[in-house]
């Protein structure tokens, strides 16, 4: 019996706890199950894995860049920079297989769900929202049970993450019917709390047709910021150098002498903006690397479980329909952020940090949203509300993954800081042991949603077969 | 096939990571409709500016950025429209003398 209890141990420590090969060993069956040619199996898990270390590095870059950020902007308004006693590569070193098992067996959950029931209509297949949905859930079930054990957490985060993956194109329907009336693919994007939130509140403010953005014209010097490198590194640069002009003399040089002790401050705090773009832009390449293999594999794997399924994707395959739309959502979000940064620091607040890419792709996708329903008006609608949840949820979720990856908070989609609070709320009631709960809620919501659904499909087919022969006009879908 | 190589084709997008996969894997398949030998790869903007693809794929926003990176660009509104994206390619890799 010892020798299998040291096999498992040794499994644990060293495979299912080891992200990189974990991913290479799942990216490895996937590429398998497609009957790829040798050499594309073993180049792709291979890829997949170098994805992984190359993530991992990207992460302490970006860290590193934000931590000289925190500390000059937090000095130059006299409050204090926050303390972390966790990072997000310490995190992923620690639950990263938990993660990508998470990820595994919600795909199988999720496929399983939309072969069973007709109106889930949507496969969740946007990625890289899939590692990081996951990685938010893990995170927020430690924090709630931290003693929890990998199955637990791998069962429990699988439940809770099938479950969003099938509801989210679901709630984002009735706008996307306004946008892609063919219905041909579903929104599968994390900003669909602000998407959806700006759908609504833009109703009294206008109308499409008379005040559509795609009959604006916009200055093309706007044009290089939708590059979100560019962007991040020109804003992160800005900021650290007005930081600098009002930090501590003392607090500024000490930080720029542990890069160089020779260094200007000023060119320091270039440097550092510089980094923290050049941070996220590795961690983005690890990401794409990992995701160029994995994600064909789940996609070969459900069409041959179910097929003609419809997608749900990323946000950006709308925005062909309105870029200046997508434009105005940007640029008003990120304004929004920028008076909220100096307000919060004003009042001693949490010092935040602009997340370019939240911002063009949150703040670009609830404004077509808004556009949709409201024209304009509705457009820089959706860039203020994307720019008020992403800069409150910064300051009131980076202290709750305190213990786990505060990085989480930074770069992160409205619907992540939804899902952290809605675990977090969870906690009094679920408690340590019974994080069971958690899974066993979101399913149930899920399956009561789906009947429900279902049967009003039903119903209304009904209602058309009946109404068909009396009337000649055409049944509305 | 005029070309004796195998074509090299990027997809771009924003950040390079949901979209133009699925650009990618749109165009794989039209590929194989058109018996072209093919590489497809996908990336943002920023990274695509350093390589040099015999074709790139994307929406507007992006192709009009970098109109010069290749001889063949092509512009699509529709990230799963295969047939859509068969007859550009279709046209575009004629023109050039890579698809008889």
């Amino acid at each position: 019996m010892d020798v299998i209890k040291d096999i498992l141990t040794f499994l644990a420590d060293n495979v299912f706890g080891q992200v990189p090969i974990l991913i290479g060993l799942i990216t490895l069956a996937g590429l398998l199950l497609q009957r790829k040619r040798f050499e594309d199996v073993f180049a792709g898990a291979l890829r997949a894995t170098i994805g992984v270390v190359i993530l991992f590095i990207g992460i302490e870059v970006f860290t590193g860049g934000l931590t000289s950020f925190q500390t000059v902007l937090a000095s130059a308004m006299g409050t204090t920079p926050p303390k972390a006693d966790n990072t997000l590569a310490d995190f992923l070193a620690d639950q990263g297989g938990t993660i990508a098992l998470v990820i595994t067996v919600a795909f199988l959950a999720h496929v399983l769900v939309v072969r069973l029931f007709p109106a889930a209509r949507y496969l969740y297949l946007t990625g890289h929202l899939m590692f990081w949905i996951s990685t938010v859930t893990v995170a927020s079930l430690v924090t709630i049970a931290p003693g929890a054990d990998q199955l637990t957490l791998v069962l429990c985060g699988a439940g809770f993450v099938a479950a969003y993956w099938t509801l989210q194109p679901l709630w984002m329907r009735p706008l996307m019917r306004r946008v892609m009336p063919d219905d041909r693919f579903g929104f599968a994007h994390t900003s669909s709390l602000a998407c959806l939130i700006t759908g609504y509140a833009a109703r009294p403010l206008g109308s499409r047709d008379k005040h559509d953005t795609e009959k604006l014209k916009l200055p093309r010097q706007l044009s290089f910021f939708k590059d979100v490198n560019v962007s991040t590194a020109l804003i992160i640069t800005v900021i650290m150098l007005v930081g600098v002009a009002f930090a501590d003399h003392g607090v500024v040089t000490k930080a720029a002498a542990e890069m160089d002790d020779k260094l200007s401050p000023w060119v320091w705090a270039i440097l550092v903006g510089l980094r923290f773009a050049g941070g996220i832009a590795i961690l983005l390449f690890g990401v794409r690397m990992f995701l160029g293999e994995i994600v064909p594999a789940f996609k070969g794997f459900s069409d041959r479980v179910i097929p003609g399924t419809r997608p749900a994707l990323d946000a950006p395959t709308v925005f062909p329909v309105a870029p200046t739309a997508v434009m105005v959502g940007f640029v008003s979000s990120t304004l929004v952020f920028l008076v909220c940064l100096g307000v919060f620091a004003g009042a001693g607040w949490f010092t935040l940090a602009p997340p370019m890419i939240m911002l063009f792709f949150v703040g670009g996708a609830a404004a077509l949203f808004g556009n949709v329903v409201a024209g304009w008006r509705g457009a820089v609608l959706g860039g203020v509300v994307t720019g008020l949840i992403l800069a409150v949820g910064q300051a009131v979720t980076w202290g709750l993954y305190e213990r786990t990856a505060p990085e989480l908070a930074t770069l992160a989609d409205p619907d992540w800081y939804a899902i952290g609070w809605l675990l977090k709320a969870a906690d009094p009631v679920v408690g340590g042991n019974s994080i069971w709960l958690v899974p066993a809620v979101a399913v149930g919501a899920m399956i009561t949603t789906l009947l429900l659904l279902g049967r009003a499909e039903k119903r209304r087919a009904e209602a058309d077969e009946e109404a068909a022969p009396e009337s000649a006009a055409p049944a509305e879908a | 096939m005029a070309l004796d190589r195998q074509l090299e084709i990027l997809a771009v997008c924003g950040v390079g990571m949901g979209s133009s996969l699925m650009l990618k894997m749109t165009a794989e398949d039209a590929l194989r409709s058109l018996g072209v030998d093919a590489r497809v790869e996908n990336t943002d903007v920023s990274t695509a500016r350093g390589m040099s693809p015999d074709v790139v794929i994307g929406q507007g926003m992006h192709t009009g950025e970098i109109a010069d990176l290749a001889p063949v660009v092509i512009t699509i509104s529709d990230f799963l429209d295969k047939e859509g994206l068969e007859a550009q390619l279709r046209e575009r890799l004629t023109e050039q003398g890579w698809l008889a």
